[in-house]
Parts: C-alpha cells; structure tokens; sequence
C-alpha cells in the first residue's frame, strides 16, 4: 500500500472512529442512567439522568435513535419506577413521545399522582391519539383528575369532546362545569356557540362569569374563523345591561372589531 | 367609580365618627387629598397578590403614588397577615376570593412566576385591573393569553419592567431610534443563564404555607425550602422561572425591542451558545444581532442590567444609573419636536394609577410584555434543544421544529388553567 494510501486509511479510522466512540460512550451513558432511572427519587442527584436528557436531544436528527429512546422511555411507566422516575420519562415523552408512547401514558390518566405528568406528555403530542387517549378518559375519570383532563381537551381545542363537555355543563360538581365551560369556549366553533348560549341563561350565579367569558373566547374564534354573523350575535347578547360593566366592555368592543374599528 | 367613592368616604367617615367622643372632629390632610396623594373619595383600591420581598417593595410605591390597599393574599400566612395589618386590609389565603370583591380596582401581582399568568388572567375575568411584576409569564402559550385576556376586557396592564419609567434607557432608545448610531448592526446584554431541574429532597411542610397552593400549577414535587422561600431560591428551577433568562432578560430583552422598535415582534432565528465561548446569539429580520451574555448582571465590572447599541455612526450603552455614548456628543443630544419621542413616564407606579383613572394604555404595556418575555423564552427553548432556531414573530411558531413548539407550553396541573 503506498504511504498516500497509508495516510488516507489511517485519517478515515480516525475520523470513523472519533464519530463511533462518542457515540458508544454516549449509548454506554445513557445504559446507565435507565439504570439509575429503576432507583431515582427526589434527593437524588439528578445529574445521574443527564445522558438521557442528552440523548434525547441529540437524537433531533436520528429518527431511529429518537424511536429506540422513546420505547425504553414508555416501557418505564409499566414498572414500579418511583413516581419521581416517571415523572421524569413523562417530562422527556413530552419532547419526543409519538403514538407508540399514547397507551403506556394513557394508561396512567386515571392515577391520582401521575395524571397530571401524563396529561404534560399527551397534551403536548401532536399526534391524533394522544388527544383521543384524553377524550377516551374523559368518562372514566372523576373530580380534579377529570378537571385536568377536560382542561387538556380545551388546550387542544377537541372538536370531537364537544359532546362530552356539553354534556358536562350540567354536572353536580362545580369545578367540573367550570372546565368544561372553559374548553366549550376555546372549542368555539358554532356548537359550541349555542351550548354557551343556553348555559348562559341558566348558569348559576358562581360560574356567570366564568361562562361570560367562555362565550367571549368562543366569539373571538368565531371572528378569527371569519363567522362575523355568529360573532356579532354573542356580542349584542353580552352587551345587554344585565352583565358586569366589564363584560358589557369586552362586547363593545366586540361588536366594533366585528366593524373593523377599535383600538388594539 | 361611584360605589368605591362612597365606600371609601364611608370608611373615612366612620373613622372621623370613632374620634369624635375623644377629640373635637378631625378629617386628616390625607384623607382630603393634601399635598401630592389624591382624597380618599378618588383612590384606586388595590389588593396586593404574592406578600414577597419584591411585592411588599412595589405596593409600597403604587401607595405613595395615590392608591389604598384593602388585601393581600398570599400562601405563607405570616406574610398575607403582615402586609393586611400594614395597610388595615383583609388577609386572604385564596386570590380567587380575593378577586371576587367588587370594591377592587386593581392588583399588583408579585407572586412567582410560574404563576403570574393566572393570576393576571382571573384579574381581568374578574374586570381588574392589573400590574404584574415581570417577566409578564412563564410560557410563550400563557403570555400570549394574558394578552388577549387583557384586551378583551380592555384592562389597564402594565408590567413590571420599570425600564421603560425611566429616562436614560429611553433616551438611550431615541437615540437608537432617531438613527444617531447609525444602521444599527448588533446589541449586547447580559442578563444570564437558564433554570435547571430540581432534585432536593422532601421536607416537612412548615406550618402556615399551603404547599399545594404554591405549586399550583406546577408538577407536584415534595417541598423544600430551597425550592420556593424567596426569589432567589424559586428562580434557580425549570418548573417555576426561566432562570435569569427570564428574571433578568425580561428587564433586557424589553429594553433591546424598545431600542429597534420591535415592540409587538422579535427575532426570526435563535442560535444557542456552543459550548466554546459562544453567546446566545438572536437575529433579527432586518439583520440586527442580539448578542446576550450567560454572566448575568455583573460580569466582568459591567454595571448591571447594561444593553449596548452598536451602529454604524456611533455606540450608546445604557444601565441602571448611568449612560455612556460614542462619540460623547451624543450625551448631549436634544430630541427634536418632529423626531421619535417615545412615551414619557418618570414613575412606573405613578403611571398605571394614572392609566387606570384615564384609560390610556401604559409605560410597559401587556402587548409589550408579552413580546419582551417570548424573547426570553424563545432563548430558553434554543439553549433546550440545543440546536438554531427558526422563530415566527406573528404566529408564535417556530415553523420547522416540531418538538421547540412543544416547549412553547407547559401543561398546568389540575385543577389550573389559563
């Protein structure tokens, strides 16, 4: 082999092998931090799971290192991890968890403790089943866990909940009319328009306001929508004497942007 | 105002009423509005939500601009309890309550900032109106609610980036924005790092302090005190601040939109620092580079809360305190009737009570927090991922990066909401 060639073999191992250690390194890292994940708890140094939180953005552009992370990362909420370690597999699922990742967090929706850090991962995926999950939840969960899930479901605008959370407007527990009034409001399509509609003439004192504004934000999506009609129709009802001052404001002025006029 | 008024004079008068039996009738010089604070009848009623250090400091200065206080709320007893007796209010453990008076007016959010955003958005349900101690929230989601929350009830807002009160940063900015420096090509500022995760340990939960009401919000996690006794512990972890990125940069990032005249937009790219000396580094789409340094105010002797506009005639750096110019003879400048004049305010205090009696829109409105703090926050997401960053200033979006748009919210615990 001529000295040229020598050299060129000699710079691609280095170049192979600069590139293949760090990444052997960085897999042998994050081996031992999914085994520390199976002990760590709160007071744990927390730099033990680092090479996963490295890993996860290194793996921007590495679709199939991105996939293989992922899948050890849900098979941890089948275990008895401490809740601080899902707590942790949540948070990171909910950069990079897609629909192989919605059964194992659905599967914690129903839990008390961890509900919420499901709902952090579901309510962030894009992907069409993690809403679904929700949605599917929504019947089989009670009190504040199901406030959490019926206020996921309003982040993401669930067209497909409205049933359900029309269906909540006339629940015995207050807190869950609330949420479900909210999300009926930034659902805010023209069904939504008449279920805020009805439950406005009959919302108890307590949740007036609430539903005040959920009947604003559904007018607001309505004109961002282009529905000017349907917008206006909400404003001239809100506009009426019988509402707080500071409603009757947000009508006004309702009713000029559905003109085109109005100070922003 | 009618019903306040008459509130407030009743208040006044059943105080004058008790000293009657002891001492011939006294209406104090205060109550009839002597020297600089309005009579009693016209006082804004303020409640003050969030009893910390920087709380207690501000309701101060909203006070002896002109308002009264008749509550404070907070989730540590001790403090709600102290700062009501201070100002002869009510103690509330809950804002919702608190918010539900219709003798408010207004309120001065000073809580963490994990929780600004809520309690700023149930004010304006509630038809207050609002000062809110920066940074305006905690995610891009939960700033921009905030602002539409505010317009839609058309409440005075105003954030608590004190800057824009006073008169150095905004000569620095006419400066900037009169073209004495030139084309602008680059500026500096220092505000600091980010916020980590939080690995302490459980503690007892001290006795007075709802634990659960602190978190709100945020993921539950066992207490500590280092997790939340004061500001300078809270601003240190991920679930409740954006470090000094948001605490500092806030401040910063607010001065750096109003010198380019970015208010209501931001950059188009972020590029996180390398790791090799680097600084975070934001574009702007008329090519103008922020250049924002992880020393935090400080560094190196430089003064704090310190931005560099760097142009092609000419350089202006401006802190808290002080302004230097190159050349020199641009200290001495006298901004023209016909050249940019941006809105004058020597009281950030003075200013929201006045806005609040005429209906005219603040020193630091919402709309200017709210593009402030995403320029904190988009920074923050860049240093996360860890790779450069595309950024829509009018969508809110970053239009190729799925998982950076993920990080724009963070799903509250229940039974919260915005």
């Amino acid at each position: 082999m001529s000295a040229k060639m020598n050299l060129i073999a000699c710079l691609t191992a280095a170049l192979v092998l600069g590139w293949v250690v760090p990444c052997l390194a960085a897999g042998e890292g994050a081996d031992k931090a999914f085994e520390a994940l199976k002990t760590y708890d709160w007071g744990t140094d927390r730099n033990v799971l680092k090479p996963i939180d490295d890993a996860v953005v290194a793996s921007h552009k590495d679709a199939a290192a991105r996939k293989d992370l992922e899948t050890r990362l849900a098979g941890v909420l089948g275990t008895d991890a401490s809740r601080a370690a899902k707590d942790f597999v949540c948070r990171q699922l909910s950069l990079i968890g897609t629909a192989p990742s919605v059964p194992a967090l659905a599967g914690l929706l129903a839990d008390e403790k961890l509900s919420h850090m499901a709902r952090y991962a579901l309510e962030r995926m894009p992907c069409p089943e993690a809403v679904a999950a929700m949605r599917d939840a929504l019947p089989k969960v009670k009190g504040r866990v199901k406030v959490g899930v019926i206020n996921s479901l309003g982040v993401r605008r669930d067209a497909e909940s409205l049933a359900a959370m029309v269906a909540l407007l006339g629940d015995s527990d207050e807190e869950t009319v609330a949420a479900a009034v909210a999300a009926v409001g930034a659902i805010g399509n023209a069904e939504a328009a008449k279920a805020l509609e009805a439950f406005q003439a009959k919302a108890p004192k307590s949740l007036r306001l609430a539903a005040a504004d959920a009947y604003l934000a559904c007018a607001e999506r309505l004109l961002a929508d282009g529905k000017k009609a349907e917008a206006m129709a909400i404003y001239k009802a809100l506009a009426k004497a019988d509402q707080p001052k500071h409603v009757r404001v947000a009508a006004t002025r309702g009713l000029l942007a559905v003109a085109g006029k109005g100070k922003q | 105002m009618k019903s306040k008024a008459t509130m407030t004079r009743r208040e006044v008068l059943k105080g004058a009423a008790a000293m009657i039996t002891a001492a011939p009738y006294v209406i104090t010089s205060a109550a009839l509005g002597a020297g600089a604070k309005p009579a009693a009848s016209d006082r804004i009623t303020m409640a003050l939500i969030g009893c910390g250090g920087r709380g207690t400091e501000v309701i101060g200065g909203l006070v002896a601009s002109g308002a009264q206080v008749v509550a404070a709320c907070d989730v540590y007893r001790d403090r709600r309890e102290a700062v009501a007796k201070r100002y002869q209010g009510k103690a509330y453990a809950d804002f919702r309550e608190l918010l539900a008076r219709d003798d408010i007016d207004a309120v001065l959010n000073a809580t963490p900032e994990h929780w600004h955003a809520l309690v700023s958005v149930e004010a304006c349900r509630q038809g207050k109106h609002v000062f809110c101690e920066k940074p305006l929230a905690f995610t891009v989601y939960e700033a921009r609610t905030v602002l539409d929350v505010a317009r839609r009830y058309d409440r005075v807002f105003q954030v608590g980036t004190q800057q824009r009160s006073d008169r150095n940063y905004r000569f620095a900015c006419e400066l900037v924005q009169n073209g004495y420096i030139g084309e602008v090509k680059s500026v500096f500022a220092e505000p600091g790092g980010t916020s980590r995760h939080c690995d302490l340990p459980a503690q007892p939960v001290p006795p007075g302090l709802d634990w659960d009401m602190w978190l709100g919000p945020a993921p539950w996690a066992p207490y500590h005190e280092k997790r939340c006794v004061n500001l300078y512990e809270w601003w240190n972890w991920r679930d409740y601040s954006g470090g000094l990125m948001t605490d500092r940069g806030a401040h910063d990032y607010d001065i750096v939109q109003w010198g380019l005249g970015m208010d209501g937009s931001g950059p188009v790219e972020i590029i996180p620092p390398d790791g090799k000396g680097s600084m975070l580094t934001y574009r702007y789409a008329n090519g103008v580079i922020l250049e924002s340094g992880d020393g935090g105010w400080g560094t190196a002797g430089r003064p704090g809360a310190l931005v560099v506009f760097r142009g092609t005639k000419g350089e202006v750096s401006v802190w808290r305190g002080g302004i230097k110019t190159d050349p020199p003879s641009l200290a001495d400048v006298k901004i023209g009737p016909n050249e940019i004049h941006l809105y004058e305010s020597d009281n950030h205090q003075a200013n929201f009570l006045e806005c609040v009696r005429t209906g005219r829109r603040p020193a630091a409105d919402v709309a200017v927090g709210c593009s402030s703090v995403i320029v904190c926050h988009i920074g923050n997401i860049a240093r996360w991922v860890n790779h450069p960053l595309k950024w829509d200033p009018v969508k809110l979006t970053f239009p190729d990066d799925e998982q950076a748009n993920r990080m724009t919210w963070k799903p509250m615990r229940q039974p919260w909401r915005v």
